[in-house]
């Protein structure tokens, strides 16, 4: 098999502001102790899933490769499952990084590489900003994928299978007016409209 | 012992089994848990985090400073809601400028926070508060060779600095309750590997990889069944174990229970009451065994 040169950088590549922007962000701020030993990428349950590893998300963003990264299956996949930071020598919180990566993805409509994945994590906090809990048949049939036949059979099945135990309500959970606690956080989501 | 109970979403829907066997075996242990009123979601991890990080954080906020009016401790008994919980008390103790802006938005609301509040997970009470010396008192049916597979997940230890909970990569907190009432844990590998959690729900094929080895590598040693304190991890194993044999051609057949329902096996509290018909995964050899 002929080698392949999969991911050769070009000036076009880098953005010059990404890093700053990457380091203004929580869990960003010392991004630049990493020191690329790879104990992140070797300790990462969802390694196997990704197209790049945790370390090279962290060069990446070091070098500015903003287009790149935000386009990648990596800040998707990761399930901040936080092995990585439990062992980073650094103490870099590299899942916080990951979910500033999807936020900017998110806000700046990029498309992702998983394209459910934008419509998931909008759809979780409108359902919970709409009643203040989560409630899962509208999450299941806001993000099953609707041109996958597959999907909608099994998820019809486990939505079946709990809704005969007792464990899936299917009445929205009930908002407690007198409290208005979503009028405390009106603001906060007209904020992330912005 | 009064506590300020944060149950979280999945206990009262797709974990009704974890809160109903806490509540029986709370009762046998004299612990109060008061359900702090009109709570809402944690702000759930990255799922709210990775869309607005604010909002995630001011709604961990409103149900830290709820607890904090009642002048109790919290206790969860969902890992990420502890997680989710003890970062945000963590990330507004370290900004003062994040706990002003917070601060605003729950004074409309008449609330306020100080950041006192101490997050706990029900295991620390257990440990802690109850000790290990009680727990043992309380057996009536002691789960004599009963194999048990500790998985204990993520959130619940992971990371440190956070949750500040058991050792991050051989913990064994839950090993000692599971002693205590007389089950053996088997040396099982991947107590901390992660499960997949919400790629399940987006991501099913990465998360089946992921959960299927947790529950193969119970089978290899040998595990009668696999305690976890997390509804999540709970959903991927035991809910969607049937999804996971079938897309991959397995036979597995592992029952996964909360630990508080096999501490109510233990105390002698019947199966009903611990949610056990309520598993996906049958759990009537387990039953059968201990509940004549």
């Amino acid at each position: 098999m002929k080698p392949s040169r999969c991911h050769v950088i070009t000036s076009q590549m880098l953005d010059k502001t990404f890093l700053a922007d990457i380091m203004k962000m929580r869990g960003g701020q010392n991004i630049l102790d990493c020191i690329q030993c790879g104990v992140c990428a070797g300790s990462c349950h969802a390694a196997w899933a990704m197209d790049f590893t945790p370390m090279q998300i962290i060069r990446m963003i070091h070098l500015g490769m903003k287009e790149t990264i935000l386009s990648s299956a990596t800040i998707w996949i990761c399930a901040s499952c936080y092995t990585c930071t439990t062992r980073c020598p650094r103490g870099i919180d590299i899942p916080l990084i990951m979910s500033a990566l999807k936020h900017t993805a998110i806000k700046e409509k990029f498309p992702a590489k998983i394209e459910i994945k934008p419509k998931f994590h909008q759809s979780f906090a409108e359902i919970v900003l709409k009643y203040g809990r989560i409630h899962e048949p509208e999450l299941f049939l806001k993000i099953t994928r609707k041109n996958n036949l597959h999907e909608i059979m099994q998820n019809a099945k486990l939505g079946l299978t709990l809704l005969r135990k007792g464990k899936l309500k299917l009445k929205a959970p009930k908002v407690n007016k007198k409290t208005q606690w979503s009028a405390i956080f009106e603001k906060v989501s007209k904020e992330a409209a912005a | 012992m009064k506590y300020a109970f944060f149950p979280g979403c999945s206990i009262h829907t797709t974990a009704r089994e974890y809160g109903i066997s806490c509540d029986a075996v709370s009762r046998v242990l004299g612990i109060e848990l008061i359900e702090i009123p009109d709570w809402n979601c944690c702000g759930a991890m990255d799922a709210v985090y990775a869309y607005n990080p604010f909002l995630s954080i001011s709604m961990s906020a409103r149900n830290l400073a709820l607890a904090e009016s009642m002048k109790l401790d919290i206790v969860t008994l969902c890992s990420a809601c502890f997680f989710t919980l003890s970062r945000a008390k963590k990330l507004l103790n370290e900004d003062s400028e994040l706990k002003g802006k917070v601060g605003n938005l729950l004074n409309d609301a008449e609330l306020k926070y100080t950041g006192d509040v101490k997050v706990r997970h029900y295991i620390d009470v257990l440990l802690n508060d109850v000790g290990l010396e009680d727990i043992s008192k309380n057996v009536k049916v002691k789960l004599d060779g009963l194999k048990v597979a500790p998985y204990y997940g993520c959130m619940l230890v992971r990371p440190p600095n956070i949750v500040n909970f058991d050792d991050p990569e051989h913990p064994n907190s839950m090993d000692k309750v599971i002693e205590a009432i007389g089950g053996k844990n088997v040396d099982y590998m991947y107590k901390t590997r992660c499960c997949g959690a919400s790629l399940g729900l987006t991501e099913g094929e990465v998360m089946m990889e992921m959960t299927k080895d947790l529950l193969l590598e119970a089978r290899n040693v040998s595990a009668d069944c696999v305690a976890v304190p997390c509804p999540l991890c709970h959903l991927n194993m035991d809910a969607k174990q049937k999804t996971i044999e079938s897309a991959l051609d397995l036979k597995i057949d592992m029952p996964v229970v909360f630990f508080t329902q096999l501490m109510g096996l233990a105390f002698g509290i019947s199966p009903k009451e611990l949610g056990l018909n309520k598993n996906c995964v049958s759990t009537d050899k387990l039953v059968k065994r201990f509940h004549g």
